[in-house]
């Protein structure tokens, strides 16, 4: 068996798009996330179309024993990985007092510890023969605090740090890892309802999700640190860079609530 | 022409008739007497389509199936509904398969097949569905395949690159390449079945038809240029009557002409008319659609010069 590119949230907008490259670039998959029908669809229709091994499994990776079963399931078959791309994460936008309290066990237990436990576990697995890349996505959240993303902001600036610190740590073995941190992406429709509520703002920071998937794989590739897509999306972090968080918060803060309002007004 | 003596008691399955030109379609051709099978995605708009029809007719023959296009095992499925209907009736045949179904999205967008949405559902349904379809087709006195395309094919070519237009993807480009693999589509399949086959498959090029097919995946400014835009098109019942005529004027069955606009033939761009980048078009649309095209018995396999 060729080494494997392992992909979660697989089934997910961004996740189709990143496994849609990776086979067209001829590289043979490991898929994962929750929905069976989902993922044998999509293994089905990308080894047809592209002829590439596309393996794939259940699970939730909120879940541990769930997570065990995955691993077993990889040693077993013995496969091996060149490759991690980690989309798989979630988020409940809005004020953090009107979350349940199953809402935030799971933030953080599929968007840090979820995220964690797969880098740990595929670079056991990792093909010694050749570079191995890390993708994790993080966000443009990740390099401000962004109220009603409480949450999700903090989580994904977790991953960037944990990334820029193991991509130190992992150069003596010739292993990579890249953030990716992109704005908005169309990738449901409740997503783009979101960017169409944001206005100009939302528009222009928008990438689509094939560009952004390429485009982070030539940079993985080159093992870049970070990818911020989009020149306008480089600009706004530079310039929060300049800005004291607690100013870039209280910002974001204002604009994210025009925003809700705008698409509660929309939703009616 | 008649169209009333050449379309009653024909079979005609319409995509994309819950609106726009396909309902208006469905809707001429029911009140001529014609067999309609619809096709949309919602249920809610099925029923109201079905219902408009049927409330329009003295005597309605019409019936919806319910089937996103968007997903290559849906179309499967609905072929598989369609071959079940139509294979029970004693004499079951499809005269007309109108492939009305179209979609405009402003962003790209993966459909669950992992194919980008204006080219799965403008395309590859249709390319699929005619293909599951032909057995039925075959047993027509006189086949039609007509596939909705569009002026916007003229100018444009298909990027072999990268055909999904993953990386710079223009929502504008990829209507265009998908209108124009309509044409290619058309092309091909009248070259493969031969010119004196029983079936004939035809481009229609309905013009600038006002439709709500620029709201429906759209946001922003796609929304606001459609809004506009759609004022100076037709009437869709307008476009429905040129679709009519290709489906049942009796002397264009061996016609070598295959792009149609207001019942007149029109020449389609120099491109369209490539027999290799028809080829390979078809080639790759094959490898697409591979785990769906397995029956035997399903059309494009048993074509001579496979």
């Amino acid at each position: 068996m060729e080494s494997l590119i392992c992909i979660t949230g697989a089934s997910g907008g961004l996740g189709k798009a990143f496994a849609v490259e990776c086979a067209s670039r001829g590289w043979d998959l490991f898929l994962t996330d929750i929905s069976k029908d989902l993922l044998s669809n999509l293994a089905g229709s990308l080894s047809s179309t592209y002829g590439v091994d596309v393996i794939y499994h259940t699970c939730d990776l909120t879940d541990c024993s769930s997570r065990r079963e995955l691993f077993r399931y990889m040693e077993d078959k013995s496969m091996k990985f060149k490759g991690l791309i980690n989309i798989a994460g979630l988020d409940y936008e809005g004020a953090f007092v009107e979350r349940t309290d199953e809402q935030i066990r799971k933030v953080t237990r599929l968007n840090i510890e979820g995220n964690l436990e797969m880098t740990y576990g595929i670079l056991k697995l990792r093909d010694r023969g050749q570079p191995f890349r890390i993708i994790n996505v993080a966000s443009l959240a990740a390099f401000y605090p962004m109220p009603l993303k409480a949450m999700y902001s903090a989580s994904k600036r977790f991953l960037l740090n944990f990334s820029i610190a193991l991509r130190e740590e992992l150069r003596p073995i010739g292993a990579t890892v890249t953030s990716l941190c992109p704005a908005g992406m169309p990738t449901t429709a409740e997503c783009i309802r979101a960017i169409d509520s944001q206005g100009f703002m939302g528009r222009i920071t928008t990438k689509n999700v094939g560009f952004v998937a390429a485009n982070t794989i030539d940079h993985a590739l080159k093992g870049d640190a970070v990818y911020i897509p989009g020149i306008i999306n480089k600009i706004i972090k530079f310039v929060g860079s300049l800005v004291p968080p607690i100013a870039v918060a209280h910002i974001v803060g204002i604009r994210w609530n025009m925003a809700h309002k705008k698409r509660k007004v929309l939703d009616l | 022409m008649n169209i009333k003596e050449n379309i009653s008691g024909k079979t005609i399955v319409i995509t994309g008739s819950t609106s726009g030109i396909g309902f208006a379609t469905a809707l001429l051709l029911a009140k001529h007497g014609a067999n309609i099978i619809g096709i949309g995605r919602s249920d809610s708009k099925c029923r109201r389509a079905e219902d408009s029809i049927r409330s329009s007719c003295k005597d309605p023959h019409v019936a919806y199936i319910i089937a996103d296009l968007s997903s290559l095992k849906q179309v499967k499925e609905l072929a598989k509904n369609i071959r079940q209907r139509l294979g029970n009736e004693k004499n079951g045949k499809i005269d007309v398969l109108i492939n009305a179904a179209g979609t405009f999205t402003s962003w790209y967008v993966n459909t669950v097949d992992g194919f980008e949405m204006q080219f799965a559902v403008n395309y590859l349904a249709p390319f699929l569905l005619t293909n599951e379809l032909m057995p039925l087709l075959k047993r027509a006195p006189a086949g039609r395949v007509i596939t909705v395309s569009s002026g916007s094919h003229y100018r444009t070519a298909i990027n072999w690159k990268d055909i999904m237009l993953r990386k710079h993807y223009n929502c504008l480009m990829a209507y265009k390449q998908s209108k124009l693999a309509d044409v290619l589509f058309t092309m091909e399949l009248n070259r493969r079945m031969g010119q004196m086959s029983t079936v004939r498959a035809f481009a229609a090029d309905p013009g600038l038809v006002n439709t709500d097919i620029g709201f429906k995946g759209t946001s922003g400014i796609a929304r606001w240029i459609w809004k506009i835009r759609r004022r100076s098109g037709t009437n869709p019942s307008v476009a429905a009557e040129s679709i009519a005529f290709l489906s049942c004027e009796p002397s264009i069955q061996h016609s070598e002409n295959i792009y149609w606009k207001d019942c007149k033939p029109l020449k389609p761009s120099r491109y369209s008319q490539r027999a290799d980048a028809a080829q390979r078009l078809w080639e790759i649309s094959k490898r697409m659609c591979a785990r769906y095209m397995l029956d035997p018995a399903s059309g494009y396999t048993n074509m001579s010069e496979e």
